[in-house]
């Protein structure tokens, strides 16, 4: 259970830094069990700041969306930092754009929060369907309490927790300038048990599998904005002159799409599930994500979002890299 | 209008005759998610969920149309498309039904969209009044629209318990449902009862409401107010909002090609896009994430009201329910209708 | 009858080492298929993936990326850095349903036109085995 008002005490000392723009974090959404994210520029915005198994977003997107606007004549650009209040997953992005030079460390300030697991979206509208106005869930140590109403329902976290949070390593942020609460030992290891699954098929089934499920794809690029690594200035997609992937949607394009994003995230992807949340087809990107950390973290060993020092995985070599694929 | 009963047990014998003389399209289920497809039999529906995901406007407005063919070279040749397939869509809600209407106005205004205007004709709206709305659905929030409002359909079925009671409301749907005598009986006032029964009980459903009374008015007001920056902040551009909308009509034309052969055609394009705007100059009009979700809630509210006097969103709840991030239309005109300016 | 399947392969080669063991092939006349179709860049290491997956849509049947010996790069590392990167490359290709034996590399140094020619042969004997590329390739039907 994470203490609420120790977030709040948190964001409040962080706001009233003079160096600090604005703190990122998340507050009670508008229906149902939505929770969504908010900004708290002045002190007493800390006060909706809310923690609970429902904020399953990634806020680490927030400090690579900051825009530069044009300015008046004698401003002067504001480059104070941003607080982000993030999980153990979320803290890995942060600490990969660090190590990709992609964001300077101090220019966030990072609340941390240690966690226990958080709520599948889709697994809770199944389990509780229909018209609800409002909702609350808690975290009691192995259980859920659901109330929806004024009933209050426990479940199992098994069945509401995405697969994500099951084999969670790093429940703790890597890096952080304040924790809420005690640091969390990981006692779950990852063991990509649908990915070797997926692999004992012949090729085959795996091009049927995959075909359907590229053939549903509209191309509408929630999975690359939602991302809190995809924060190139110009997306190759986008790219006009020379033109990669075309803007019609079909397979052929929509195939093209997907792995261009696999590949560009290979090293990079933290596996916190954003794309998959945000994808409205449901179409099941977290699967190819995690066959490529999977691999890199059997071919060269590697981790991504782990360490700030470190070099970004295919940005440096080791002289005995496997190569038994090459003539 | 035509008032006629079909018996449930008959509805698979409906469809089937249907599907003699056109293309019909009704929602099946693809993977996981609800699409509108094209169906030679009755059982590949799919009609329990309230909405599909991907919404129907794809069947008129694709998401990719060919407008023309082209060879290159010195002797370069055009050759037109031919849009002369006739379409049902079966199992339309009514809200979407709107949103076709709605579109209508943008596509046949100053400049008569050949493509659009041609498919419209061609195609007849076959729609199932909503019995169950969503959390999100909010169709009741403008004009006098019901989840079985049958004003924008050619032909509306409603499930009155054992049989549904069918609205002809046009020539159009007359055509459509000619020579159909041994399926179609006609209503009696007491199905007529009972279908204003089941309207008004999903009409009870619906639990969240938009002011939308004089938004026009009070948005021209606020343009420079801060309350769109604190609403814009959270957005991260994904522009799922604007590809499952089933009012926006935004689109890009590019040149596809080979050597040898190639086609201009026309794609979706969104204006959450900070491309979208981009000049070849380099600047931006709407250069923050600000401008861009101001911009459109404005084209929804204010310019197309100004324009064509209807409100360009339908309260289908497809945005509020896939927003990554909960940006929530119904809260956001709610507060600029109670903000001062 | 059976008219024999003629792939169609794109070699991404470097300037530096496989273009020029290419050409020391073609000088020598040495013969070697004629399905491998040559794009010359300045370093493998220049081959982003979305070359090798715009090849694969837009016919070709296999792709081949020719780089320098690991040492040898005359930009000093982009040959290491394409290593790992076609390592990724044909792992995700074969999660996804795609035969990973269509995209190969070699190293191939300015001197080895011998090899070239041998590395050609026994690829296009491999992917004429696979068979033609099917799986996402553009249709252009419009």
């Amino acid at each position: 259970m994470v203490d609420n008002n120790q977030l709040k005490e948190a964001v409040k000392k962080t706001v009233s830094r003079d160096d600090v723009k604005y703190v990122v974090g998340y507050e009670k959404g508008t229906y149902g069990f939505q929770a969504t994210p908010t900004f708290a520029y002045k002190p007493e915005d800390s006060k909706k700041f809310i923690f609970s198994p429902l904020c399953v977003h990634n806020l680490a997107v927030f400090p690579m969306l900051e825009e530069k606007p044009p300015l008046r004549k004698g401003q002067e650009p504001d480059t104070r930092k941003i607080g982000v209040v993030v999980k153990g997953c979320d803290s890995r992005a942060i600490v990969q754009i660090i190590q990709e030079k992609g964001l300077d460390r101090d220019k966030v300030v990072i609340i941390g929060i240690p966690c226990t697991g958080v709520v599948d979206p889709k697994k809770l509208e199944k389990m509780f369907p229909g018209h609800i106005k409002n909702a609350e869930l808690k975290d009691e140590d192995n259980k859920f309490a659901v109330t929806v109403d004024g009933k209050t329902t426990k479940v199992s976290k098994d069945e509401l927790m995405p697969d994500k949070c099951k084999t969670c390593e790093y429940p703790t942020p890597v890096l952080y300038d304040i924790l809420i609460g005690k640091e969390i030992k990981s006692t779950k290891k990852e063991d990509y048990k649908k990915v070797n699954e997926f692999e004992k098929k012949p090729l085959k089934d795996k091009w049927e599998y995959w075909e359907k499920q590229f053939d549903k794809c509209i191309r509408c690029y929630a999975c690359r904005n939602a991302c809190p690594l995809c924060y190139c200035k110009e997306c190759m997609v986008d790219q006009l002159n020379p033109q990669w992937v075309r803007r019609s949607v079909d397979l052929s394009e929509n195939t093209a799409w997907n792995l261009l994003r696999a590949f560009h995230l290979a090293g990079r992807c933290i596996s916190c599930g954003q794309c998959e949340r945000s994808c409205p087809m449901d179409i099941p990107l977290m699967e190819l994500n995690k066959k490529i950390e999977k691999e890199i973290r059997e071919m060269f060993e590697y981790e991504a979002g782990v360490n700030a020092e470190e070099k970004p995985l295919l940005a440096m070599f080791k002289p005995d890299d496997p190569e038994e694929f090459i003539l | 209008m035509d008032t006629l009963l079909l018996s449930k047990k008959d509805l698979p014998k409906f469809i089937t005759e249907l599907i003699k003389k056109n293309k019909v399209f009704a929602p099946v289920e693809n993977n996981g998610t609800i699409i509108f497809n094209q169906i030679s039999k009755p059982d590949e529906m799919n009609l329990d969920s309230c909405k599909s995901e991907y919404p129907p406007k794809a069947l008129i407005f694709n998401q990719t149309e060919t407008l023309f063919k082209f060879t290159p070279g010195t002797k370069a040749k055009i050759e037109s498309i031919d849009l002369d397939e006739k379409k049902v869509i079966f199992g339309i809600r009514p809200c979407d039904a709107k949103s076709v209407a709605i579109l209508d106005h943008a596509f046949s205004d100053d400049f008569k969209d050949p493509y659009f205007i041609k498919k419209r004709e061609n195609t007849v709206l076959v729609g199932l009044s909503c019995i169950k709305p969503e959390i999100n659905c909010f169709c009741t929030s403008f004009d006098d629209d019901t989840p079985a409002s049958s004003k924008y359909l050619d032909v509306l079925l409603t499930d009155i318990g054992d049989n549904y009671y069918v609205e002809v409301t046009n020539e159009k749907g007359k055509q459509l449902t000619k020579g159909m005598n041994q399926l179609l009986k006609p209503a009696k006032e007491s199905d007529l009862k009972k279908k204003m029964e089941i309207e008004k009980k999903a009409v009870d459903m619906i639990s969240r409401h938009q002011k939308t009374n004089g938004i026009s008015e009070k948005l021209d007001k606020i343009f420079e107010h801060p309350m769109w920056k604190e609403i814009a902040f959270k957005c991260v551009g994904c522009g799922t909002c604007t590809y499952l909308c089933p009012t926006c009509h935004c689109f890009d034309i590019q040149d596809e090609s080979t050597l040898t052969k190639g086609a201009r055609i026309r794609v979706w394009d969104t204006c959450m896009n900070p491309e979208y705007t981009l000049h070849a100059s380099g600047y931006n009009p709407r250069p923050a994430r600000t401008n861009r979700v101001r911009n459109r809630i404005y084209h929804k509210y204010n310019y197309y009201p100004k324009n064509f006097d209807v409100i360009a969103c339908v309260g289908c709840g497809r945005c509020i329910d896939l927003c990554p991030v909960n940006i929530d239309i119904i809260d956001v005109v709610t507060r600029a209708g109670e903000v001062k300016p | 009858m059976g008219e024999k399947f003629e792939p169609n392969i794109i070699g991404f080669l470097c300037n530096w080492c496989s273009y020029a063991g290419a050409d020391l092939a073609g000088t020598s006349r040495i013969q070697y298929p004629p399905n491998l179709k040559v794009i010359r860049v300045m370093c493998s290491g220049r081959v982003n993936p979305i070359f090798v997956i715009n090849a694969l849509q837009q016919g070709a049947d296999g792709v081949l990326i020719g780089g320098c010996h690991p040492g040898d790069c005359h930009y000093e590392r982009g040959n290491y850095l394409a290593r790992r990167r076609m390592a990724v490359l044909k792992k995700l290709l074969e999660y996804t349903g795609i035969d990973p034996n269509r995209v190969r590399m070699t190293w191939v140094s300015a001197a080895e036109g011998v090899k070239f020619a041998e590395v050609v042969k026994e690829v296009t004997e491999d992917i004429r085995k696979l068979g033609p590329m099917q799986h996402f390739k553009r249709e252009n039907k419009w």
